[in-house]
Parts: structure tokens; C-alpha cells; sequence
């Protein structure tokens, strides 16, 4: 009986917030498109193809960065044994797998008109695509698996693993030659973008992580009433 | 405390991270070579055994006023500021291919200064900004 | 002004479609997810109706959650 009343303050919360980024999302949507692909100005060297980037950058931030937080939570899953975490890393998996995939496909198109080909196997193109391989895996093991204890623990072990492939990612472009330019915005130091371009970027990339809020929120609610379910036949 | 079961994951899983990371650091270090998307003029003096068959990769920036084009065929040097390489290439380039701009040139080499290129790659840098401002740094430079 | 938007000076042939893509991605993503999250909202609605009226009744007193459930069931109809 406990089980089933527990939690619905969290509920209460996720429907709340749904509710707002769906408010405001569209707004935000519209203003950073068009600040994206019509107000901002086209770049020195690249042109107008530089608007590629105010897609593919977020995407590819946006797969580093629920990696990352798969890699950890799975860790501390594994070590813990705590229910909430798969929930948490489940959902956030087809997320980070669909950008990560965005990533390279805006990053091969926006290849073609700069670099001249849409493909190269340099350091950090093939790095993206292991991670890519990784998520598959990831997610793979835990639709493949039903024992769920056991996927829980193959997929907190590729978790772990992929965990590795990260800053190798971050720096390939500072270890080896490769055709892929270096990062343009740092965390210590200027950034070497100009601001009437890097607000846009910003702007895109806050639209894509409210649109994973939502949809990581939908996806938790709908593991809670799974849940629910389950514990109403019990009860 | 933390219970005996929990220490015994942490641990576990400890080492098969610190191992697995050794070990692909090593993996990489023997691999540099390959993962190296292209050479410079510099990696090419100085490597002893070059196969002259092999198709490769060279890369550097187009020096200024080096770049003739004649006819069907566009000759330049690439430079990484410390040593040269003449390229001759025949073909249609990337747009942002121009002098002073890195470019990645696939092809053969003939010997250790000469190298026919049969693909060229214009490779970008990380500076991002409007045009007006590159005219105006332009005006300040001078 | 409009064909400057569409055309990029010849870039709009690599600027557009990567746009296209990462947008129809997420809404496909979107209609995905909403659509599992309403079929589990149905089943539960389901499940609480086919209780008897008792269990109906201190289920829905106690569980701000079940409550919370059907009432966004009943208004997507």
C-alpha cells in the first residue's frame, strides 16, 4: 500500500512544469528560429551555411551531455541499487541517441559547402559515431534483456565504458590533426565566436534542452503511472 | 559504514574502469599515426620511409601569394610554418579554399617537396563572426 | 528579401534541410512519447473503472496521483 500513495508530490511537480515549457515553448521556438536562420548575419569565411551550426552545436552538446548523465547516474545505480535512476536513464537514452544522430547528419551536411565532402573519418566524427554506438547498445540491452536486474547491470557496465569515449570526444581536436575545427566556445578563456551569433546559439540550445525537459518530464510520467498500474493489480 | 556489498560493487567497477581506460590509452597511443587525419609538411621531411604508391593525406595552411591557377590546373604551397610542400591539383575546389586558409590535400606523393593532390578539403578555424567586423579588424591591422 | 531567405547566396539547398530534419525529428519524437504517455493514461483510467466502488473510492481519496491521472484522461476527450 505504501508504495502506491508514494511520490505524488514529484507527480504534482512534473505536471506543473510540463505545463509551463508547454506555455512558453512555442514563443521561444519561433524567436530563436528566426533569430537563427533570418536576423543573425552570415559569417565572414562560411556564409549563410554557418546557420548549420546553430543546429548541429546543440545537438552535439546536447548528446555529450545526457551521456555523461547516463555514465553517472549508471554508476551510481550500479553501486546504490536505486529503482529511480533506471527510470531517469531510460528516458534520457532515445533522447541522446536521436541528437547525437542529428549531430552527425547537420555535421555532414554542413560539411559538404565548407569542408567539400560530406564524410571524413577524422578523430572527432569517428568518436560521435561510437558514442552513437554506444547509446544503441545502451538502449538495445535494455529492450533485449527482460531480467531487468541484469540489464541494469550489462547496460551500467557500457554506461561506464562509453563514460571514457567523452573527453576523448571533447579534446580529439586538440590531440590529433583532424579536418573538424576546434571548439569556438570555451569554458575558460574568450570564445571565438562573435556575440550577435552566439545568441542565437545560445538561444537554440536553451529551446533544445527545454524540448528534452518536456520530453524527459512526459517520459518519467509515464514510467510513474506504469508503476501505478502495476501496484493498482496488487492492490 | 557502507555496507560490505556496496564496496565490493564500487570497487569492481573502479577497476574495470581504471583498467579499460589504460588500456585505451595505450590503444591510442600505438594508433596515433592512424588516427592523424592528414600530415604535415613537416611530418614528411622528416619521415625516412615513405611510400611514394600509398595514397595520403597532407595538410597545412595555403601560403600567401603562392597560389597560381592555370587553366585546369592549380598549383600552391601548403606551409605549417616550418617547412613546404608544392601541391598541383586539377579539379574543382571547395569554396573556402583560398590563400592563408587551412586546406587538406589527398593524393600521392612524387617525391618529398612535390605532391599531386586528386582531392582537395578546405579545412575551417573556430572564428565565427560577421563580415563587417573581419573588414573592420582588416582596416585596424593595417 | 524572401527568395534571400530561401536561396543563403546558394547555401539554402544544406541550410534548410538541416533544420527540416532536426525539427520533423523532434516532433516525430514528440507525438511518439505523448502518444505511449496517453495510451498508459487510458489503461489506468481502465483499470480504476473496472474496480469495485469501494476500492474506486479510497483509491481516489488517497491518491492525489490516480485523481490527477483521470482527470487528464477525461479532458483529452
Amino acid at each position: 500500500m505504501f508504495n502506491f500513495f508514494y511520490n505524488s508530490n514529484l507527480f504534482i511537480w512534473i505536471e506543473k512544469i510540463i505545463n509551463f515549457i508547454n506555455s512558453i515553448f512555442f514563443v521561444l521556438l519561433i524567436s530563436a528560429l528566426s533569430f537563427a536562420l533570418i536576423f543573425s548575419p552570415p559569417d565572414y569565411l562560411q556564409g549563410d551555411s554557418v546557420r548549420i551550426m546553430y543546429v548541429h552545436v546543440p545537438a552535439a552538446w546536447i548528446g555529450l551531455a545526457s551521456f555523461s548523465c547516463i555514465g553517472i547516474l549508471s554508476i551510481l545505480n550500479f553501486i546504490f541499487k536505486i529503482k529511480n535512476l533506471t527510470i531517469i536513464t531510460k528516458s534520457i537514452a532515445p533522447l541522446g541517441l536521436m541528437f547525437t544522430c542529428l549531430a552527425i547528419v547537420t555535421g555532414s551536411i554542413w560539411g559538404q559547402p565548407t569542408w567539400g565532402t560530406f564524410w571524413a573519418w577524422d578523430a572527432r566524427i569517428t568518436s560521435m559515431v561510437i558514442l552513437a554506438f554506444f547509446y544503441f547498445i545502451y538502449i538495445a540491452i535494455h529492450k533485449l534483456i527482460s531480467d531487468e536486474d541484469k540489464a541494469i547491470k550489462f547496460s551500467s557496465i557500457i554506461a561506464a565504458l562509453g563514460l571514457i569515449n567523452i573527453p576523448i570526444i571533447k579534446f580529439s581536436v586538440e590531440w590529433w590533426s583532424t579536418l573538424h575545427q576546434p571548439a569556438s566556445i570555451k569554458i575558460t578563456g574568450t570564445s571565438t565566436i562573435h556575440s550577435s551569433m552566439l545568441m542565437p546559439l545560445l538561444l537554440m540550445f536553451s529551446v533544445l534542452i527545454l524540448y528534452c525537459a518536456l520530453i524527459f518530464l512526459m517520459k518519467y510520467k509515464t514510467e510513474i503511472i506504469r508503476i501505478k498500474k502495476k501496484n493498482l493489480k496488487r492492490l | 559504514m557502507l555496507p560490505k556489498k556496496v564496496k565490493k560493487r564500487a570497487s569492481l567497477l573502479a577497476i574495470t574502469l581504471l583498467v579499460s581506460a589504460i588500456g585505451i590509452f595505450f590503444i591510442l597511443q600505438s594508433l596515433n599515426k592512424n588516427i592523424l587525419y592528414f600530415k604535415s609538411p613537416t611530418d614528411i621531411k622528416n619521415n625516412q620511409n615513405i611510400n611514394f604508391d600509398k595514397k595520403i593525406r597532407v595538410g597545412g595552411m595555403v601560403k600567401k601569394n603562392s597560389l597560381i591557377i592555370k587553366e585546369e590546373e592549380i598549383k600552391f604551397i601548403i606551409t605549417d610554418f616550418n617547412n613546404e610542400l608544392n601541391i598541383s591539383f586539377s579539379g574543382t575546389v571547395p569554396n573556402l579554399f583560398s590563400e592563408e586558409k587551412g586546406v587538406v590535400a589527398e593524393g600521392k606523393l612524387q617525391d618529398k617537396t612535390f605532391f599531386i593532390a586528386d582531392r582537395i578539403l578546405a579545412k575551417h578555424d573556430e572564428n565565427y563572426m560577421p563580415p563587417e567586423l573581419k573588414d573592420m579588424m582588416k582596416k585596424n591591422a593595417k | 528579401m524572401i527568395e534571400n531567405i530561401i536561396l543563403m547566396n546558394g547555401y539554402g539547398i544544406f541550410v534548410w534541410p538541416s533544420f527540416l530534419i532536426t525539427l520533423l525529428a523532434c516532433g516525430l519524437f514528440y507525438y511518439r512519447t505523448r502518444k505511449t504517455l496517453k495510451k498508459y493514461e487510458k489503461e489506468f483510467a481502465q483499470e480504476i473503472k473496472e474496480l469495485s466502488l469501494e476500492k474506486r473510492k479510497t483509491v481516489l481519496e488517497n491518491s492525489k496521483i490516480a485523481t490527477r491521472i483521470l482527470s487528464s484522461y477525461k479532458k483529452t476527450f
